[in-house]
This record gives structure tokens, sequence and C-alpha cells, in this order.
């Protein structure tokens, strides 16, 4: 397939070239890896002072709340408290699992497994990363002005976010922040899409690439095309803020203007939809692989797997006014919406059906990566099926804006994204580091952050039915959310859980990469994709030959296989019955 | 200690509500006449939605048990290609797509045509209400006796709405500064207010007490405290109301003052 020659790239020597500023989609990969894993720390911690403050409030926060809120005694103050909410929901989506899902896994594993030696643009490649860490520079500095970071929630809805009720310049740099990791993005999804077309291996068909590629290039197509909408909406924003323009000021009162303040919101879910959908994709796909491989069984229906994952995302684009039925969009807007996103529901329930196809009459092995699986396989089983009540028009009208919508997207990009992430992790950690996590330590991982999570997105789905809107500071001023207090608190300790579980994967991740002796095999885990043809870690030229692909991704358990093996490599030839 | 105590805050508290659980997760108290159609389509979603749930589970668990590799070392070699295996994946599609999703778009656009977005008429003769929303406050205004909007005789209040029950009330919602929403916990609705566009939401009130009403759109650091108060009268209690603030309207309301003409021509 491929166009042209691809060279063996040179080792490099210097400390700078092999670690910093390296072209090798490899260390680059690793590198989105840390900073995304930085950034859920960060996004965590803030995540755990906003569950504080509901449980407890008035009550400092402990060991490092008197560190930070010094003025307090430890208490979080109010304003403080929607720079958190905003921070952790910015981070979390474009700092930390976007890193890890799609500039970690996407650059590692894209190459690997289509059989190429690098992305066709390394230099666009580092360029992405460099773009990305400027951005979260500029992120990181604005929690230290002056006013503060940024406090209009994620969505920074104007007028809030303009200047009548963002003066500080934390909104700006939050502004400035995502669109610069929106040309990092983009940069980024241009090379997978490209990569994809034309360095796939001599033989691969694009349904003989592993459904991990197939839902890594569908979200780069997503990015490609949805980022730059993004961008028109912030660059606007930043002119209003900055140049005095007035594209989302309206009204005669304290925003005269000609402009409107609901079409940023358009402007916003036409790309935010999608973006839920970014990040669910590469999940989607490498837990479909990773069924098959542990149920030692091909993939059920891949390509009808494959082609759902395809009209999701064709899908995804059309539905984004479910976002905005409390701003009484016309009414055959809102039922087309309505109609339109429920349609998603038909391809969702094919690949439902898929996976568990994969797993029916299978041979299950339940090592740490497969049980994070199936954890995906459940919670989002939870998120999407509570996505009905959102696109309904008639119980959004009373659920929107409180935490059962808090509840349901943690449910899918919060818990299924997550798990879905730390699978890659566990199962690609002997290809990207050449050692093996420990699997004790990770199944303890599994379950509690497993039981954590399903507490705190049950809980806040169960407080938002109750009625407690979102974004609030102190539910407990109002008469009808008192009764809610003792699930708040419950939230709050499994939340606790689910941080304090963290440790067992640091510890694990830290402990394998820097001090564990013992490597990993080539090939651990028996799975006959290209990555595992070639030694671990993978060497700098991926592949000494190009290989020639014989046949698809999930060859297991042919009864015509002779040896001791239950799978083939994809680059041997399926053996006649 | 510090830490400690919260801990035994919250534990007091668990033990102090007398409530059960099922009684805690119970959404706050419908007070309105049409509150109950969206509790009812919450409810039906909610047992499809088991339904499927309970289907995935029998599968994920149930495979995941009776195929285990210790019970079950020969996996079955298929791609799920044959014709039975698409039948009944297209079958799971559709079936989740006819019998659950397009069943509630159904009921709940029936619902929305023929209830929510029914709006009152002149004939109707309901209760008119102007809301203005800014940071961090609610203001309402009724038109006064002369029946006209932005008159001198309009009783404006702050954070403060009060309604009839069994009279349909109609409501249209501005707002100053940012976009707020205008929530009902107990009549189960909103819609936002915002800034140059004109909103509006109705509903009928069937039971007199003392409610809270919330902003439910984040609108700045004090967005949680910006809570208004309702209540809810007989209609003679409404009537006397009604009558006592228009008297006081006309001597308290000070026509130099410009910002007390914020309210607009009513809009049908
Ligand atoms: C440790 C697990 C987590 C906990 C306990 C947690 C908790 C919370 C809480 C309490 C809020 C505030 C909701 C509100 O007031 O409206 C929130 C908001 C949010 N979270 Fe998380 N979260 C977690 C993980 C994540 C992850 C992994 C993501 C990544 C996709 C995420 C994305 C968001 C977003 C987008 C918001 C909305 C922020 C906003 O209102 O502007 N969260 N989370
Ligand atoms: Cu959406
Ligand atoms: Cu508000």
């Amino acid at each position: 397939m491929a166009f042209f020659e691809q060279h063996i790239h040179e080792e490099p020597k210097t400390f700078l070239s092999k670690y910093i500023f390296s072209y090798d989609h490899k260390v680059i990969g690793k590198q989105f890896l840390w900073y995304g894993i930085f950034f859920l720390g960060v996004g965590g911690i803030m995540a755990l002072m906003i569950r504080w403050t509901l449980a407890f409030p008035g009550e400092a926060f402990p060991l490092i709340g008197g560190l930070l809120f010094p003025t307090t005694n430890g208490v979080i103050p109010p304003d403080t408290y929607a720079m958190l909410f905003t921070m952790h929901g910015t981070i979390m989506i474009f700092y930390a699992i976007t890193p890890i899902l799609i500039g970690a896994f996407g650059n590692y594993l894209i190459p690997l497994q289509i059989g190429a030696r690098d992305m066709v643009f390394p230099l666009l490649n580092m360029l992405s990363f460099w773009i990305a860490f400027v951005s979260a520079a500029i992120l990181f500095i604005s929690l230290f002005i002056p006013l503060g970071a940024a406090a209009g929630g994620w969505t920074s809805y104007p007028t809030l976010s303009t200047l009548i009720g963002s003066p500080g310049a934390g909104q700006t740099l939050w502004a400035l922040a995502l669109f610069l990791l929106g040309i990092s993005s983009t940069m980024g999804a241009v090379n997978y899409i490209t990569t994809i077309i034309v360095l796939r291996a001599p033989g691969m068909g694009y349904f003989d690439m592993p459904l991990s590629v197939w839902g890594l290039g569908l979200t780069a197509i997503l990015n490609a095309i949805f980022l730059p909408v993004l961008g028109a909406g912030l660059l606007l924003l930043i002119f209003d803020r900055v140049f005095g323009t007035t594209f989302f000021l309206a009204g005669a009162a304290a925003t005269s203007g000609t402009g409107d303040p609901i079409l940023f919101q358009h402007v916003f879910w036409i790309f935010g939809h999608p973006e839920v959908y970014i990040l669910i994709l590469p999940a989607w796909g490498i837990v479909s692989d990773l069924l098959s491989f542990f149920s030692r069984k091909p993939a059920f229906g891949a390509k009808a797997t494959a082609l759902s994952m395809t009209s999701i995302t064709i899908l995804s684009t059309l539905v984004y006014g479910h976002h905005m039925y409390t701003t009484q969009m016309s009414p055959l807007l809102t039922q087309t919406f309505m109609t339109l996103t429920m349609t998603i529901s038909i391809p969702s329930a094919i690949f439902f059906t898929n996976w568990l196809g994969t797993l029916w009459k299978g041979s299950i092995k339940f090592p740490t990566p497969m049980v994070f699986s199936l954890g995906v396989v459940f919670v989002f089983g939870l998120g999407g099926l509570t996505g009905l009540y959102l696109a309904t028009v008639t119980t959004d009208l009373y659920l929107h804006d409180t935490y059962f919508v808090v509840g349901h997207f943690h449910y899918t990009m919060a818990a299924s994204v997550l798990l879905g992430g730390y699978a890659a992790i566990y199962f690609w950690m002997p290809k990207m580091f050449g050692k093996m996590l420990n699997e004790t330590l990770g199944h303890i991982h599994f379950w509690l952050t497993f039981l954590g999570l399903n507490g705190v997105f049950m809980g806040m789905m169960i407080v938002g039915y109750g009625g407690m809107h979102r974004r609030i500071y102190n539910p407990f001023v109002y008469e009808f959310l008192e009764k809610l207090i003792p699930i708040n608190t419950f939230v709050t300790w499994s939340a606790i859980v689910m941080g304090l579980a963290q440790i067992f994967f640091v510890y694990n991740f830290v402990y394998t990469i820097f001090f564990k002796k013992e490597k990993a095999e080539a090939n651990p885990w028996g799975v006959g994709t290209l990555e595992w043809t070639i030694p671990s870690p993978a060497p700098v030229y991926n592949f000494k030959e190009i290989p020639v692909v014989k046949c698809g991704p999930h060859e297991f358990g042919n009864p015509a296989l002779t040896g001791d093996r239950d799978f083939q490599y994809q680059t041997e030839e399926i053996p006649a019955t | 200690m510090g830490i400690f105590s919260p801990v035994l805050a919250a534990t007091t508290a668990v033990n102090n509500s007398q409530m059960g659980l099922i009684e805690m997760m119970a959404p706050p108290e419908d007070i309105s006449v049409h509150g109950n159609l969206i509790d009812w389509l919450f409810a039906y979603t909610t047992g499809m939605n088991i339904l499927f749930f309970i289907l995935v589970c029998i599968g994920l668990f149930g495979f995941s048990w009776v195929y285990r590799a210790s019970k079950h070392p020969k996996a079955y070699y298929t791609y799920g290609n044959k014709k039975p295996h698409i039948m009944i994946a297209t079958a799971v599609g559709l079936s989740v797509f006819i019998g659950v999703d397009m069943n509630i778009t159904r009921i709940a656009n029936n619902d929305y045509v023929n209830v929510f977005t029914k709006w009152p008429k002149a004939e109707d003769n309901p209760v008119r209400v102007e809301v203005l929303a800014q940071q961090w406050a609610w203001h309402f205004r009724y038109a006064g006796s002369d029946g006209v909007f932005n008159t001198e005789d309009d009783i404006v209040q702050l954070n403060d709405l009060r309604l009839p029950i069994d009279r349909k009330v109609i409501l249209q919602v501005l707002s100053k500064d940012v976009i707020h929403s205008l929530y009902f916990p107990n009549a189960r609705r909103k819609v936002d207010a915002i800034p140059g566009r004109l909103t509006r939401i109705w509903w009928e009130p069937t039971k007199a007490g003392n409610w809270d009403i919330a902003c439910a759109e984040m609108c700045g650091t004090y967005h949680y405290r910006m809570k208004a108060h309702l209540t809810t009268y007989s209609q003679e209690d409404f009537g006397d109301w009604l009558a006592e603030a228009s008297d006081k309207a006309l001597q308290v309301n000070d026509i130099e003052n410009p910002e007390l003409f914020w309210g607009w021509q009513w809009q049908w």
C-alpha cells in the first residue's frame, strides 16, 4: 500500500533528540501518556475538592486545603469552586482523556498495527505534542493570575464568558489554550488519517485493520472536521473579549450588542457532541479488540462493528441540538434533533450485540486488560441507556442542567473512556515499556475503581433525579435538596475510594517502568496483530521488513491450525480446511 | 481531629434522617397538572432501560461465567457473519429502536406538542408574569389593574413569585446580563433566560404551599444562591393578595426611576 519507500530511522543519539524533540511516534505516544496521566491526577484532585465541598460544606479540605486556600482556613470559597469544576471538566476532557486515548494510543498503535515504520509526517507529529505542551502551560498559568482561572464551566457559554461575566484574563487564556490545543489535535488528526490511508502494510485492506485502528481513525476524522469549528467559536469569543466585538452579545440592558449568545451554543455543540464520540470511539475500538483477544475467538461481526462505528460517527454530526432544548429552539428543530438522536441506538445496539456475541462460546480469560474491557461494556451500557432520558425533550426539560446529566456523561466519557484507557495501558504496557504490570495490583485497581465509580456516578444520577441542579457550590440552601445530604456524602466517599484506588495504579506503573527487572516476552498475550510480531519494547524502526498481511486481526481458535498456538499472526495465511 | 469531624457529621446525618432510601431518591413533590407526564415517561424509560440492561448483564456476566477458560477451553470458531448471527444483531438493533426509542419519542412528541408548547391564549385567561433574570436575582412583574405591562401600576416582585392554583400561568422570561435558567423543580420544568431573546414557559399549579425556584444554568459565583420563593395560593387567597399588592404598587412604585420599567409589551 505504501506509495513511497519507508526508510529505517537512525537511532537518535542525544538525550534531547531521543526523549524530548523526538520524531518517533512511539516516543511521542509515551510523552502524551505521561502528559495525560499527570493531568488525570490534577483533574482528579480537583474532582475530590468539588465533591468535598458538596458533602461537607464549610469544612476545610483535608491535608492540602490550608495550603491552597489560606484566606479561608482551607475551606474552598465559591469563586474557587467555579474555577475548580471548570478546570476539572476542561482538563479531564482535553488534557487527560484526549492525550491518553488519542495522543498516546493513537500515536503508538496506528503505525504498529498497520505495519508502518512511523507516521507519515513525523515533524507534524512532534509539533502536535509541543503545541499541546504550550497549551497546557497557558492553562496552568491561568490558575495563578489575578482574578483566577476561567470559571464559566467547560462549556463557557457567553455572555457569562464575555467581559460581562468574566472580567479576568483567565477566560481569555482558557480560550487561547483550547484554541492551541485544537491546532495540535487537528495536526495529529491529519497525520493519523493520512497514515492509515497510505501506510497500511501490503495486503492489509481496511477490514483487516484491528478495530482499535478503526476507532482511532474515525476519531481522527471527527477531530479534523470539528475541532476547527470549536476554534472558530473560540476565536470569536476571544474577539469579543479582547477587541470589543459583539458576536455573542445581545439585548438592551447590560449586554447591548447586535450578536447572539445562542450562536455560540450552536457552534460549541456542533463540535461538542462529536467530541463525546471523539473520546469514546478509540475506547470502543480497543474494547472490541480486547474482548476478542481474551475470548480467544474472532470478534463477532467485526465488519458490522466497524460499520456501526462509522454510522455513529456520521450520526454524531447531526444530533447536537439535544443539548439546547431549554433554549427553546423552534419546535421543529427540537423534534428533529430528538428523533435523530434516537437513531443512534440502532448502531449502538448492534455493536453491543456483537460484543456479547464475541464472549458467547469463547474461552474467556480474565487478565487485567480483559476485566477493564468487561467493565467498559457494563458502564457504557448504563451510560448509553441513561442518555435516552436526555434525548427525550420532555424528560430533559426536568433533567437538563441537573446532576442527572453529570452522572450520565461521566458514565459515558469518564467511566467508559477511563476504563478503556486503563485496559489499553495494561494491555500494551509490555510493547511500550518492555515490562508487564503486576496482575494482582491491576485487579485491585480495577475493582476499587469500578466500585467507586459506580457509587459516584449512580449517586450523581440519583441526586439529579431528586432535582439537584449542577454547578452549585452549596445545594443545601434549597429546602427541597436537604434530604439529599446523605446521598451526596455517599457519592463523596465513593469518589475518595476511587481516588485512592489510583494509588495502586500509579505505584504499579512507576515501579514497573523504573524498577522492575523482569522483561516481557515479545508476545505475552498470544495475539496475532502486527505489533506482536516484533520484539518488546518495539525497536526504533518498528519492522525490520515491512510485513505482508494475509489475514484479519482476530484469527483465534481456527480448528485447522496445527501446532500449539490457538491464534495466528496477521502475516500468516489462514490454513485451508 | 480536623479531618474526622466531617466524617462524624456525615454518619450522624445518615443516622438522623428518618427517611428510607426510596423516599430520599424521590423527586420533589409534583404540584403541577402536567408534571406527571414527565414522571410517567421517566418511569417508563426506566422500566425499558432496566429490562435491556438486565439483558446486557445476563450476556456479560453469564457468558463470562459459563465460557470461562477453565470450563470451556476450546472457543467456537466463528466470525459471527452467518445469516442467523446477522439477523439476531439486526433484530436487537431494530427492536430497541422501534420498541423503545420510537415509542418514547412518540410519547414525548405528543406531550410536547399537545401540552408543553400548547401556549395558553388570551381566552384561557392565564396569569401572565414577566420575568427578568439578573446576577443573582429574579424579578417578577404582574400587569397590575390595567392589564398592561410596563406601566406605573405594575406589581414588581423581587425573588418572590405568587401564583393561584388551578389556573394556568404563562411566564415570559428575559435576562439582563448572562444566561440563567428558570427552574421549577416542583413542576418538573425549566426554561433558559437569555439576554436579547424572549423565552416562555407555562404550567398550572395544583397545590397551595411554599416552594423553591432555582437558577439551573451556571451564571457566575453566586449561581447557587440565585433562589426565589414560590407561594401558591387558593384562588381566593391569590385574589386577596393581588388586590393588596395592586394598591401597594401604586404607592411604592417610583415612576421617576427608569429602572422600574424593565418590562415589555406582552407578546401572545
Ligand atoms: C474521579 C472521578 C471523577 C469525579 C469524582 C468527578 C466529579 C465531578 C463533579 C463533582 C463535577 C461537577 C459537576 C457540576 O457541578 O456540574 C464534574 C464535572 C465534570 N466532569 Fe468529572 N469527575 C470525575 C472524572 C471525570 C473524568 C475522567 C472526566 C473526563 C471526561 C470528567 C469530565 C467532567 C466534565 C466535562 C465536567 C463538567 C464540568 C463543568 O460543569 O463545566 N470527569 N465531575
Ligand atoms: Cu450530545
Ligand atoms: Cu442564574
